[in-house]
This record gives structure tokens, sequence and C-alpha cells, in this order.
């Protein structure tokens, strides 16, 4: 019991995220709470590294509850030169199948590494590197668009 | 890859704060809950005291004491192996009934802060290919030299002697026509633009050039992260493409790049791939292999492989082959007409 609590205590802010960033803020307390009460339930089964186990559960509940949020959530950038691009890169990412941007933002919003996050899209290290390569390459693909072009020129101007 | 996922790192959503009240209430109210019983919570029941039982045997056998070895401390890691196994076709014989040789030997390669030593034309070979080049060459009456067809050289045919060569340079040379040298891979530029204007400098804007050279430094000891950016480098190049995953001969597979190689003495319409273990980085496999059939060998077919046996630190010495004298003469198997 007390292992659960210090693995609860430490992984929870990262599950949170994990849920905010695929579900939205306000459903990712529930959807957190109902993770690690799963998890509870299923004890026996969790790893000694617990994190892509977790995230895997959560993923489970945020796929029948998804609803991606984070153009809701740009007034929170500051309006800065990095304004721009993080409004770019979150519109370039948006374009891309929901496969692709959960690959990418294991990776790289949620600091998993590679073999973590294999773990949590149940599939091999080899495979996730494949599905990584590829979601990169469509990703900067979106990024030298024309329509991304524009828009980067337009807030050059403005 | 790295600036890519670094930039969308920076593009990550505000993460929401924890509220600690409501985090203790739910920790509280799951411990409350019930766990679901494990099935083998019985067995284990059943099967305690047996389980007792080698526990003890166990700990009687680790605690036991064991005859005393002398102490030796952890000796570092001293070279930097890379042991390549090499085979390449040539087409040779009279020009109105030429048949394909095969070249095949291993390059065993030691890399040290202050030296470096290769031994290569190990365990080599030139024979003909197939059975049907095999008969063409008994036709021809067993020659033990060939001419090269299209070339100026001729080809011998039977096992090729080892050589060694050592030098006290230190480093990794990047290309048989530069002098640059490398301590590590890792002194290079992480970022993948970078990278390909410091091989620039040695390649000019040959991209083909510029690729080999990523892939040769793709085999020196160095980070993951950093043959990442090598890939990633590759992966930017004009004109190369991204294989996917690749499945081996040998049963290994891994991802690879491919890009057109240009046209030699006697093949064109050759690409060059290069296939990496994913995990690791590290290279397993290059091959030129032809676009279009040509000397009667098919599309897709290798012409070329060089496989990465080990890429690996190690503290043995390297192993040179007996009566063989160090920076003695190398006696290639391309011989003057």
């Amino acid at each position: 019991m007390e292992d659960f609590s210090a693995v609860y205590r430490e992984c929870y802010p990262r599950v949170l995220a994990y849920a905010a960033s695929h579900a939205g803020a306000q459903r990712a307390e529930d959807i957190t709470s109902e993770t690690f009460t799963i998890a509870w339930r299923k004890l026996d089964q969790m790893p000694s590294n617990a994190l892509p186990w977790l995230l895997g559960i959560t993923r489970n509940l945020v796929r029948t509850a998804r609803r991606q949020v984070w153009h809701d959530e740009l007034a929170d950038v500051p309006a800065t030169d990095d304004f721009a691009q993080v409004v770019e890169l979150r519109a370039a990412l948006a374009s891309l199948s929901e496969a692709d941007q959960e690959v990418l933002t294991l990776v790289a919003w949620h600091g998993l590494t590679p073999v973590e996050a294999a773990q949590v899209l149940g599939c091999t290290t080899a495979t996730f590197f494949v599905r990584l390569h590829r979601a990169r390459r469509r990703l900067r693909a979106a990024l030298s668009t024309p329509n991304f072009d524009r828009a980067r020129e337009s807030w050059k101007t403005s | 890859m790295e600036d890519l996922l670094k930039d969308l790192a920076q593009a990550k959503p505000p993460t929401p704060e924890v509220d600690h009240d409501r985090m203790e209430r739910d920790l509280a109210r799951i411990l409350s809950t019930p766990r679901l019983r494990p099935a083998r919570s019985q067995f284990l029941r059943r099967f305690a005291p047996l389980l007792v039982v080698a526990a003890v045997i166990v700990v009687a056998v680790i605690a036991l004491p064991s005859p005393s070895q002398p102490v030796r401390p952890a000796a570092p890691p001293q070279w930097w192996r890379v042991l390549t196994q090499h085979w390449s076709l040539m087409v040779v014989g009279e020009p109105a009934n030429p048949y394909v040789v095969r070249f095949n030997s291993t390059t065993d390669q030691w890399v040290a802060a202050d030296s470096q030593i290769s031994v290569v034309q190990k365990d080599g070979d030139v024979a003909p290919f197939s059975l049907d080049d095999d008969n063409k060459w008994t036709a021809a009456g067993k020659p033990t030299t060939a001419p090269q067809v299209g070339g100026n050289y001729s080809v011998r045919i039977g096992p090729m002697k080892p050589a060694v060569q050592k030098t006290n340079i230190a480093g990794f040379q990047m290309s048989a026509h530069s002098k640059v040298r490398f301590d590590s891979i890792d002194t290079l530029p992480a970022d993948p633009v970078e990278l390909k204007k410091v091989l620039e400098t040695i390649a000019g804007k040959d991209t083909y050039q510029t690729a080999m050279l990523a892939m040769g430094m793709m085999l020196s000891n160095g980070s993951w992260e950093r043959r990442q950016a090598l890939f990633d480098l590759l992966e930017q190049l004009d004109g190369v493409r991204f294989l996917g995953q690749v499945n081996l001969r040998n049963g290994r597979s891994g991802i690879g790049v491919a890009i057109s190689a240009p046209s030699t003495f006697q093949f064109s319409g050759v690409e060059t791939q290069l296939v990496i273990n994913p995990e690791t980085g590290m290279p397993i496999v290059k091959r030129d292999v032809l676009t279009t059939p040509q000397h009667g060998l098919s599309a897709n077919m290798s012409i070329s492989e060089e496989e990465y046996l080990l890429l690996e630190k190690t503290t043995i010495d390297p192993i040179l082959p007996p009566d063989v004298a160090v920076n003695g003469e190398v006696e290639s198997p391309i011989i003057e007409r």
C-alpha cells in the first residue's frame, strides 16, 4: 500500500498532464483518478517502472473521452516571438492523424523514452521508431506547406 | 530529429496544476476500495511450504563460503572495435562471354585513444558468384586472373592475403580523401543542419559524398543521440528515401534510408542503402542495390554489402593474424593487366 501511495504521488502530475493534453483540463482529474483506481485494482500487474503502464491505462480512458483542446489553452502562452511558433507547431500537429500526434507528444510533451512510449502504445520499440520517424517527417512536411509559410510571413510582418 | 522534437516540446500545452487536496482525497478513496484478488494467490497458498523450502535452500547456497578470489580492478574499455563482413561483385572475363566474381572478406578495425589497427582482407577470397558463373569460369580453363569487363585491370581469383595496418594517429578518419579526424562523433554538432555544414567542409556540396560520410560516422564510437542526429541528417538530404522497416535475409531487421549512387565503370542504376538498429542507432548493413537489371543480375539485388558484425567497446587487445607483418604490403586482388 505504501508502494502504491509513493507511485501515486510520484506519477500523478504526469498522468494528469497526459490526460489534460488528450482529453482537456476539465476531464483530466477524473481520468487521472480513474486511472489510479484501475491501477490499484490491478496492483499485482504494476511493473517497477509504473509510468508507461499507467499512461497505457490513461490512454484507454482518454480514447473514449478524447477532445483535443490545446487551441483553447493558447491564451496561456505569452504573446512573445515564440507565440507564433507555438501556434504554428500546434496547428501543424493538429493537422496530423491522432496516431502521429500521439507518437510525437509521448516523446516531446510527456518526456517518455522511446522504450517507455512503445510500452504505452503496446508496440515494439522498433515499430515505435518507425512510427516516430514517419510522424516527424509528416510534421515537418506539414510545417512546410504553403499555408504555414504564408502564416509565418504574416506573423513576421504583423 | 532532436530539433523538431525540441521545438515541439516548447509548444507543449500548459501542465495543469495539481490540486493536492483532491489528489490526497482520491488516494484515500482508492485505497479504501477492494482490490481484485489475483488468481495466483490461491496457487501461492497451496505451494507456499514448497516455496519456503526452496528459498531456504537458495539462501543456504548463497551463504556458503566461496573460495577467495583475487580482486581485480575493472579496466576501462580501451578499444572501439568494428568488425565488418564485406562482399562485392565484379564482371570479368572476355566481353563476349563474361561472368561474375564475388570478393569476400572481413575487416577488423580497432581504434584506441592513440592508435588504430586494421586487419584487412581477413578470410578473404575471390570466387565465381553463381553456379552459372562457376561453369563459365571452368569453361574458360579456371584462370587464376581474369580481366575486368570495361576496366583496365585484372582480378586475381582465389584466396586473398590478410594484411595488418597500424597507425599511431588517434581518432576517426572521415574519408579516404580527407585527413580530417575526429576523436568521437560526440564532438560534432547534434543539430542536423549544423552537422551537414561540417560534413560539407569535407565532402563539398556533393549530396552522395555527404551521405557516405554520415553513414561512415555512424560506425564510430558515439552516443545514441549523435547517431540519431546523423540518421536524421541522412533523411533530410535531397534525394534520400526513407525505407521504413527493413527485414534482412539473416532474420535481423531495422530501419533504413536509400540514396541513388553514382555510376561505376560496370554498374549504373544503383542505390546505396543503410539499415540501422533503431534502438541503438548502430548500423547493421550498408549495401549497394541494383535498381535496374544488368549483367544478368536482377533489380533489387545487392552488388555489394558491408555487414557490421561488431560495433563495441572492448578491453580485449586486437587479435592479429599470425605471420603477417604489420604495415607490410597489401596484396590487392585487383592487379595490373
